[in-house]
């Protein structure tokens, strides 16, 4: 059978197609987390479209429990859930700050610093090769998000941090479950600093513990020291779930992080430069 | 025209599914992949190049809203968008247990070679939604292929 031009031109479609796409993956590899020009135009570009989706259901969801439902009852109940929201937020920032700050005036410049810089945001999408990886929000660089921004669930549990892309209205965060995210952390109480390491799969590992080290057990709670620079001190980060010893001079420790991902519908974006303010 | 704009509005309806479902459940992500299917379905109407573009394009889409590295999901899927479109003008895939067989086996290609392009690329093991994600092209070729049938009778009744 002769080999036909048509033939030939599909295949060249088809092999053109993986070249670029090769060519796209050779260039991020290098770059690291850095996203490029043309994911970020796809994500600015199709990123409202995900945003359109879930403010359609959540017009649905509302004006189904606003006509049907009890409206004065909904409506103390939204506002009492805001409250609650804002108070967890504010609540875990002044127990960190507690822990560093002494001094009561330095206190109080914090805290009234802080009022301001809590943003509250709605998840929108998940991550499509990855759940555990990242996810997208329906606030970006017009609301101020900034890559390294640090987020919280809806009880002051850290989640992640802000990263690249960060489009007009929409921004990615990256969670402490992503095989790439590194936090470093202390158990509560105890003074074992380590390393707290994704592993892709929803939980994560107490990475550098010395297999010698005995104060480290199931059941501890880590929160950040805050020493990376990225998040602030004193945000609880998960639970110590396993403790096991191996051949290596580590242990081999698991951690359940403190959130829980089906809650992750609204978070807060800590809009404050940590650094400074701890 | 006509076409792009069909092909334009399946990728969003896809997309809406997709977004739809992480409402519902997050463990549903790993069951369905809607952009697969709507890349197999214009392959199959329209011929292997829309397969390939169209398949680049979703995979792409995908690559943008996942920390992935961007073209991974983008080549697997141009590759079964190729394959559906010259494979079903080599064999007839209209009956509904042939096409759903024939979906399977290139949701199971596409599977295998996203896994091994994330796996080599990344140096870590696929997060399989505690195995969930085997029963993908299972469930997502049942769906499809059904789906697919009920377009046909749908188009035959009109005519």
């Amino acid at each position: 059978m002769p080999f036909s031009i048509k033939k030939a031109k599909s295949l060249i479609v088809l092999f053109s197609l993986i070249f670029i796409q090769l060519v796209f993956i050779s260039i991020q590899v290098p770059m690291g987390d850095e996203s490029n020009y043309f994911e970020r135009i796809v994500f600015s570009v199709f990123s409202p479209i995900n945003s359109g989706v879930v403010s359609v259901f959540r017009g649905i969801g509302s004006i189904w429990k606003n006509y049907f439902g009890l409206h004065k009852v909904q409506k103390d109940n939204q506002r009492l859930q805001k409250e609650v929201f804002r108070l967890n937020q504010q609540n875990s920032l002044f127990r960190s700050m507690l822990r560093t700050y002494k001094k009561e005036k330095e206190m109080l410049d914090r805290v009234i610093e802080l009022e301001g810089s809590i943003l509250p945001v709605r998840v929108i999408g998940l991550d499509a090769s990855n759940i555990w990886k990242s996810l997208v929000i329906n606030k970006g660089s017009i609301d101020g998000v900034k890559k390294d921004m640090v987020v919280l669930d809806k009880q002051g549990n850290l989640v992640g941090r802000i990263v690249e892309p960060v489009a007009l209205k929409q921004a990615r965060i990256q969670m402490i479950t992503d095989t790439e995210s590194g936090v470093h952390v202390i158990p509560q109480g105890k003074n074992v600093p380590a390393i707290i390491n994704g592993i892709g799969n929803g939980l994560c590992t107490l990475e550098y513990v010395h297999a010698t080290d005995t104060l480290i057990t199931e059941g501890d709670n880590l929160i950040t020291t805050g020493i990376d620079g990225i998040y602030m001190p004193g945000v609880l980060v998960g639970r110590v779930v396993s403790v096991a010893e191996n051949i290596s001079l580590f242990k081999e420790i698991k951690v359940e992080p403190a959130f829980r991902i089906q809650n992750l519908d609204i978070l807060a974006v800590i809009k404050a430069d940590v650094n400074e303010l701890f | 025209m006509k076409d792009l704009v069909g092909m334009l509005l399946s990728v969003i309806a896809a997309f809406l599914l997709y977004s739809l479902l992480a409402k519902i459940s997050v463990s549903m992500l790993f069951l369905f992949n809607f952009f697969s299917l709507i890349v197999i379905y214009f392959a199959l109407e329209k011929g292997e190049i829309y397969g390939a573009f169209l398949g680049a394009f979703c995979g792409l889409l995908q690559d943008s809203f996942s920390m992935s590295i961007f073209g991974v999901a983008g080549i697997a899927k141009t590759i079964i968008g190729y394959s559906a479109g010259y494979f079903s003008s080599k064999i007839n895939v209209t009956p509904i247990r042939r096409n759903f067989v024939f979906v399977f086996l290139l949701l199971c290609v596409e599977l295998i070679i996203w896994s091994m392009l994330y796996s080599f690329i990344f140096s870590e093991r696929v997060n399989t939604g505690e195995g969930l994600i085997f029963f993908q092209p299972l469930i997502t070729a049942a769906l499809g292929s059904l789906a697919f049938y009920l377009i046909r009778k749908l188009k035959s009744t009109k005519i």
